[in-house]
């Protein structure tokens, strides 16, 4: 693939960039469902949701569970900014298993203790496919 | 030769201080390189983050946040501390608490009580000594610490001074400098000032069309708590570094102490034990002289 056709990404978290690396195409949970940006985008500000990422280079491709965060695509670079970024490979599915039951049973009695169980069940169930997956 | 043992048995004991003294000088060293690392492995995100909340503020003008409201009626205001948990890391945490402490007198003076959140078991004995109530203790971040251990700790401040219960956070930590320099610093978490983002957004970046989703003030709602929850990770990364490097010098300074210590205990013990000595000649000499 001609070099033309990539864009840089990386993904920085505030403990350390994760990753950093020429990719041809990338999918991120935005905050209203699942976005892919290719090379030569318009620029982009967009808040992140819950789920998974997917950064394909030339060369590789790199799965990796985002917990929220905004994403900046501005002059053919893309940044994503979010405070957690876990690879794939280094999720431990019984962890998330457990974390699933956790998250079902807490107690939701108003909108807010709602909202956070829905998106503790969201993040357990996207570890849990993510870990499946790789 | 009693006095001189009494010197050989402290020279020993000196010796076997520097050993440890130099040992603790070296672990240090090794874990301030990671503690530095860390600290800078931050610096990415917190740019880019500034560069964002810079590109918006400019489109969703005129949106004032909660978290930047400055007139506030409250009678409280939130202190975080940033100690350490062990010492032997010279005037770290004295010149940390001394700041600390002024702060809180200002802020009586000024008549608002202060909650004082303390991280570091030296904070929050000497809080403990001083009498004074914490609001929370903080003992579980160490070395590394860990956003998702900060996190808590920003959005508890936030939730409070959104609800108008306190009318400000400070945070009171040793800012790292350079390798020579550390100073405690008081920096104002809350509320959030501009003049950052007015910096950058007369940078090269500030006029370039978005394309957002949602709009730029719900973003801006966003980005913002954002901004808060990592200036204060970068207190704990930066305090971390900061009390690595006071360690350092710290053991650096008793090594070479410990040095100087054995050098001059030598010295004495020479001349004890030349005394000693010519002590004993003298009775011999004398006791010969006396059956002539």
């Amino acid at each position: 693939m001609a070099t033309t056709d990539t864009f840089q990404c990386s993904v920085i978290t505030p403990e350390r960039a994760v990753l950093e690396c020429e990719s041809t195409f990338v999918a991120f949970p935005a905050h209203d469902g699942e976005m892919g940006v290719l090379t030569k985008r318009a620029p982009l500000l967009c808040k992140l949701g819950i789920g998974q990422l997917r950064v394909e280079s030339p060369t590789e491709k790199h799965l990796l569970f985002i917990d929220g965060g905004f994403v900046q695509v501005v002059g053919n670079r893309m940044t994503i900014l979010t405070e957690q970024a876990l690879p794939a490979a280094d999720i431990d599915p019984e962890a998330a298993s457990q974390a699933l039951v956790e998250a079902r049973a807490m107690k939701g009695t108003d909108v807010e203790s709602v909202d956070a169980r829905n998106r503790a069940i969201q993040r357990a169930k996207v570890q849990i496919k993510l870990s499946r997956a790789k | 030769m009693a006095n001189a043992r009494i010197i050989v048995k402290r020279r020993k004991t000196v010796r076997n201080i520097r050993k440890i003294t130099r040992t603790m000088q070296l672990i240090a060293t090794a874990r301030f390189q990671a503690a530095f690392n860390r600290a800078v492995a931050t610096k990415p995100y917190t740019e880019r983050l500034a560069e964002l909340v810079a590109d918006l503020t400019g489109v969703a003008d005129g949106a004032e946040h909660p978290l930047m409201k400055t007139e506030s009626t409250a009678t409280r205001s939130a202190l975080v501390g940033l100690t350490s948990h062990r010492g032997l890391c010279g005037g770290y945490n004295a010149s940390l608490l001394r700041t600390a402490v002024a702060h809180l007198k200002d802020q009586e003076e000024s008549g608002t009580d202060c909650d004082v959140y303390m991280s570091g078991k030296k904070g929050i004995g000497y809080l403990r000594f001083l009498g004074r109530e914490m609001r929370q203790e903080i003992t579980h971040i160490g070395d590394a610490p860990k956003f998702s251990d900060v996190d808590p700790i920003a959005n508890e401040l936030m939730d409070r001074f959104v609800r108008g219960e306190i009318s400000a956070a400070h945070v009171v930590y040793m800012r790292f400098v350079s390798a020579g320099k550390q100073v405690p610093t008081v920096i104002q978490l809350l509320p959030l000032t501009r003049e950052k983002s007015d910096d950058a957004s007369n940078g090269k970046q500030g006029n370039v069309q978005y394309e957002f989703s949602p709009n730029p003030k719900e973003l801006l709602e966003e980005l913002l708590p954002a901004t808060v929850r990592v200036r204060l990770f970068q207190c704990f990364t930066d305090a971390a570094a900061s009390e690595q490097i006071a360690r350092m010098v710290a053991m650096k300074a008793a090594t070479e102490a410990a040095g100087d210590m054995i050098t001059a205990l030598t010295r004495k013990y020479n001349r004890a034990r030349q005394t000693q000595i010519t002590l004993e000649l003298l009775d011999i000499v004398g006791g010969a002289n006396a059956l002539e």
